[in-house]
Formats: structure tokens, sequence, C-alpha cells
């Protein structure tokens, strides 16, 4: 389909236009997070709770209601620690976001390729294929998250040293890209399957062109549109889960700001001090809200057969 | 259909192994000191040297695949960090140096809590998901079908981790309306066992019941226009009837088997809403051995949570293939 009746019935969508919006302005928050904190004048990390008086109580619960919301902290102080909640929120989600989007670059490429050919090749190859989708789709996908960020850990690192920040990063890359690629490769192979049959596939085939030029050239430009749809519901699907590993002590940790820790800072004193668990909450929620609106405005407006 | 089965079966069994020896590979081979990670760090040199024979780490890595294995079909004798012999019987998913029992009997302990919480939230998918992709396949169009695929948007975008604690704070804490979240056994008293779960049910039911809806909703618009629907209709059979007996029957493949990957999943552990609500089951289980490095449960509770997916899986392709004999004969 053209790009151009795709980017005119998705302009007709009114979500799909307001979620577009909606996620822009996290990406470029995200991308600006180090500008507005120096604008805003805090940083994630020191403890303003602690080295200021006034803001803090001995037990370590913000003075000022409402999580101690004023105007030097905008979306108050975090229990304890005493960090500034809104830097803490923006510099969380350049975590949550670099992490999903560097893995659903993975994710499609690996995605695509082994789609692609398994779908283009013979019925041995997609027996294969079929078999380790059916043993990584029965894996436990969550619990094995969990548990494979502590072994490749004591693998790679000593006793008593610290995980780099780069290697938590990348470990949950690596694991988010090896259980991702396996629904869009599923998907695409179906694609592919279908289109394989089709005139043009056939008429490269007779004028002698090679398997390669088939699946990179004929093929792949034509799976653009389910590639599309399912890279925009798996971001949102990465960030959450990234924040229930972060949420279960598992994923990112301290110092680097993340949303899913934060939460589960949260909950330690979610009776005494409810706010500072509601502010990334809520972010959460808007952001995986809007990102899922987005995902279905793009499949409508690419897809002219969704029943609507 | 027999020749189905024999295949489907097969199949499993197939997947089974191999999950468990990319799990037990990436656990047991992994890591640099399995031995001491089991024996914690108070461990002296001695008791390591026994831990590591009792786990058969001066073994090649294959023959204690092979020994692993043996133990989940016939059980075996384990040594504990002391040396004491523990009899593992089967099916032996191996021993828990830290919680000092075989990781079957852990799991065992805990399974109850985490099938109470599957069954409630099963029901709670089924009637909120399915029945409202049913309402809204019906009423295409209407306020009813916008008003509950917003609903579900909502729920599809919620996290438990959040949702969780914020109703606890607002239903339980604040106001009292529900029981605060605990498990008794329903065998001694099924209505404590009911109320005590309503909220995790209702929590986790809602979250996981907007694909549900969603399915069942475009499965029954797209099995609407089929001839055989039209036929039904065109014989004389009422709306309702011709969509509940013929449409939903159509209709069910692909529901059928993301509920059985749904039912596998849940019995496997619901590691975040156990620990939202403080529930211990074997998602709790899971959850505290991998962050007190305890590698046999981890092992022993993703072998189980892989062997209820596949078991459940298998089923729910069964189930699909009793459905459509389209599936049965190919």
């Amino acid at each position: 389909m053209a790009a151009v009746s795709v980017a005119h019935a998705f302009r007709r969508d009114r979500f799909g236009i307001v979620s577009l919006g909606v996620v822009g302005f996290f990406l470029l928050l995200s991308a600006a997070a180090p500008l507005v904190a120096a604008l805003y004048g805090k940083n994630p990390t020191e403890h303003y709770g602690q080295n200021e008086t006034g803001l803090l109580s001995p037990e370590g619960l913000p003075l000022l209601p409402n999580g101690g919301v004023s105007a030097q902290h905008w979306f108050g102080i975090e229990p304890g620690l005493g960090r500034d909640v809104l830097t803490q929120l923006l510099y969380g989600m350049r975590t949550s976001l670099l992490i999903a989007l560097a893995s659903a670059a993975v994710v499609a490429v690996i995605g695509v390729v082994v789609g692609v050919t398994v779908g283009y090749l013979s019925a041995l190859v997609d027996r294969a294929f079929t078999f380790v989708c059916n043993v990584l789709l029965a894996f436990p996908a969550l619990l094995f998250l969990i548990t494979l960020g502590p072994v490749i850990q004591t693998r790679f690192v000593g006793p008593g040293e610290d995980e780099p920040a780069w290697m938590q990063f990348a470990v949950l890359i690596l694991v988010f890209s090896a259980f991702g690629w396996v629904p869009l490769a599923m998907v695409l192979r179906t694609v592919v399957r279908s289109l394989r049959e089709r005139e043009f596939v056939e008429a490269a085939r007779a004028l002698g062109a090679s398997r390669r030029h088939i699946v990179f050239r004929e093929l792949l430009p034509n799976v653009w549109a389910p590639v599309l749809v399912h890279l925009t519901l798996a971001v949102p699907a990465m960030v959450t889960t990234e924040a229930a590993l972060s949420f279960l002590g598992v994923g990112i940790n301290e110092p680097i700001p993340d949303w899913g820790r934060m939460i589960s800072r949260g909950s330690d004193v979610f009776y005494d001090d409810p706010t500072y668990m509601v502010f990334p909450g809520a972010s959460l929620l808007v952001f995986v809200l809007a990102f899922n609106l987005l995902g279905d405005a793009v499949r409508d407006a690419l897809d002219p057969h969704t029943v609507r | 259909m027999t020749r189905y089965l024999i295949k489907r079966v097969a199949q499993a069994v197939a997947v089974l192994l191999a999950i468990s020896a990319t799990a037990f590979g990436l656990f047991y081979a992994a890591p640099s000191d399995p031995a001491l990670i089991a024996c914690g760090p108070k461990c002296t040199s001695a008791q390591l040297a026994a831990v590591r024979t009792s786990m058969g780490l001066d073994q090649p890595i294959v023959s204690q695949f092979t020994d692993y294995v043996g133990g989940i079909v016939t059980g075996r004798t384990i040594a504990d960090v002391d040396g004491t012999p523990i009899p593992c019987p089967a099916p032996c998913l191996g021993y828990s140096y830290s919680l000092h029992q075989p990781v079957l009997a852990a799991i065992e302990d805990r399974l109850p809590v985490t099938v109470s919480i599957a069954v409630g939230a099963l029901a709670v998918i089924l009637v909120l998901g399915v029945g409202s992709g049913l309402a809204a396949a019906l009423r295409r169009g209407r306020a009813t079908d916008r008003l509950l695929s917003g609903f579900n948007l909502l729920g599809a975008s919620v996290q438990i981790y959040f949702l969780g604690y914020v109703l606890q704070l607002l239903l339980v804490y604040s106001t009292g309306l529900f029981a605060p979240p605990r498990y008794v056994p329903f065998t001694t008293q099924p209505a404590q066992w009911a109320l005590g779960l309503l909220l995790p049910w209702l929590v986790l039911g809602f979250v996981n019941a907007a694909v549900y809806a969603r399915l069942t909703r475009s499965q029954m618009l797209e099995t609407m226009h089929h001839g055989y629907v039209r036929t039904a209709r065109a014989k004389g059979l009422g709306t309702l009837r011709t969509h509940l007996k013929y449409t939903a029957r159509g209709a069910a493949g692909p529901l059928v088997q993301l509920l059985g990957l749904e039912v596998g999943a849940l019995l496997g552990g619901a590691f975040i809403t156990e620990t939202v609500f403080g529930l211990g089951g074997v998602g709790k289980l899971a959850v505290d051995a991998v962050n007190g490095n305890d590698l046999p449960t981890v092992v022993g509770t993703v072998l189980l949570a892989a062997f209820f997916v596949v078991v459940f899986v298998a089923v729910a392709d069964l189930v699909v293939a009793w459905l459509d004999p389209r599936v049965r004969f190919a």
C-alpha cells in the first residue's frame, strides 16, 4: 500500500493522532532529560532530603503533604533517600526507553531475517523452526527473564564486585531479544508463505533471480507493515516487562533511575506516602496506554481489512 | 484422532526435554560455581567439596543432566550440605540447600496458593474477557462496543504492580470494602478462601482479560460472515442462538489455544500478583529463590512452569482438534 494513503488513513484517526502526540512528548522528554533537569535545577542522584533540613521527617517520610510536592520539588521527594522525583522519573524513562527501543531494533532484525527466510525455504527448515518456536513459547519467559540476569551476573562478575551499568542494560536487551523475535518471525513466516505464491515472486524466479535476491529484494520490502505493527505493540510490552523485573528486584540496580524500582520502593512505604508510587505508576499507565492506542491506530491505518 | 494424539504427545515430550536441557545447561553450567552459591557465603571448604560431590559437579555435564532427568523419572538420594542423605522420590526436581528440603516438597507446599489464584483469575478472564468480547461483537459499533473496548484497553495498559497497591489502599486499607488479601485452604474455610483471594482474582483477571476480549470480538466478527452461519440464520434460527451455537464454535479455536497457554502460565506461578498481594505461592518461591541464589529451586520452578505450559498447550490443541475437524485431518 502506498505510504501516502496510509498517512491519510492515520490522520483521520483522532485517537491515533492524540496518542502519537503523547508518545512523541514522552520520547522528547526522555531525549531532553538532561536539558530539562538543568533548567529545573535538580538532578536524579542528589539526596536533597538528607542534605537539607525541613524536607524529611526523622522516619524518612516527606514532611510536606502529598509526598513533599512543593515549588522546589514539583513531584515531591523520595522517602528515605530524599531524591527529587521529577528528575528520577525523567531519567527513569530514558532507562526504560533505551532498553525497549534497543531490544525492538534487535527483535526487528532477527525476526525479519528468520521469518522471511523460513517462510521462503523448504518444509524441513520450517519444521525445525516450528519446533524451536514451540520450545521458546513454552519457556516460562518471565521466570526465565527473572533468573537469567543473576546467572549472567555470577558468570561474568566476580563476587563482591558491582555489575557495570552497561552490562545490566546488555543483559536485559539480550534476554528481551532472545524471546521477542519469536512472535514476529511467526507472523512474517505466514505472510511470506502467501507472498511467495504471488506473480511478482514467480516472475523473479522465472527471470532466474537467486534465492537471496528473492528473499531480500522481492519479499523483504513487502513485510514492513506487519513489522511496524508488531514493533509499536512490542515496545510498551518491553517497557512494562522491564519495569516488572525491576519491581521484582532483578532489573536495573541503583543508582540508575528506573520506574519499576521506584514503584517497588513506593510499595514499601505505600500506606504512609502513596504519592511516591503514584507518579511512576501513573506515568507508566499513560505511556503504555498511549503506545497501545498508537499501535492500534497504526494497524488500522495499514490494514484495510481490520474489522471495526 | 488417535494418530493426532500420539503425534501431539510425542511433540510435547520433545519440547519438555529441550527445555529441561536448556534450563539445566544455563543454570548449572553457566555460573562460575553453583556449589558456592548453593552452599552460601558461610560455607567451609569441606562442606563446599561435599556439596560439589552431592550436586554431581565433579561429573561431566552430560551425566549430570542424565542424573537429573533420571531423578525425575525414578527418584534418587541427594546428600545435604552436612552430608545427611536425603531421599528424593520421583519425580525428583533436585534438593534445595537453602530451604533444606527437596524442591518438589517446597513446591507442593505452595502449589495450592498458586492453583487457587489461577482458578479464580481464569474465571474472571472468562467472564470479563470472553464475555465482553461476545457482547462487543454482537453489539458491534454501538455504545456498548466502544465502552467495552475502552475498558479493556485500560486493563491492557495498567500494571498489576500499580493497580494492585492502589486498590489495596482504596478498597482494603482506607474503606475496608474488601477483606485483606490472604490465603486460607479451600477445604477448611471455603468462604474465607474466596473472600481473601477476591481482590487478587479481580486484578489479575482484569489485567489479562483485554487480550481475550479483543480476540473473541475479532474472531466472532470474522466467523459471522461465513456461509454456514448465514445458512443457519436463513433457516430461521434466532440471532443469539445462531451465534452462540454455530459462530462461537467456529470462532473458538484461537481462543482455546490462548487459554491453554494462559492456564499453563498461571499455574507456573503469578510472580507479580503473589508479590503484590503478599501471597506465598510458587511464583513467590521462584522470585525468592532467584534473589537468594537458590539454583536448584530456580531450575525446579522453571521446569514445573514449562511443564504446565506444555501440558496445557497440548490439551488446548486437542480441544481445538475436537472442535474443528479440519485440524484433526490435516
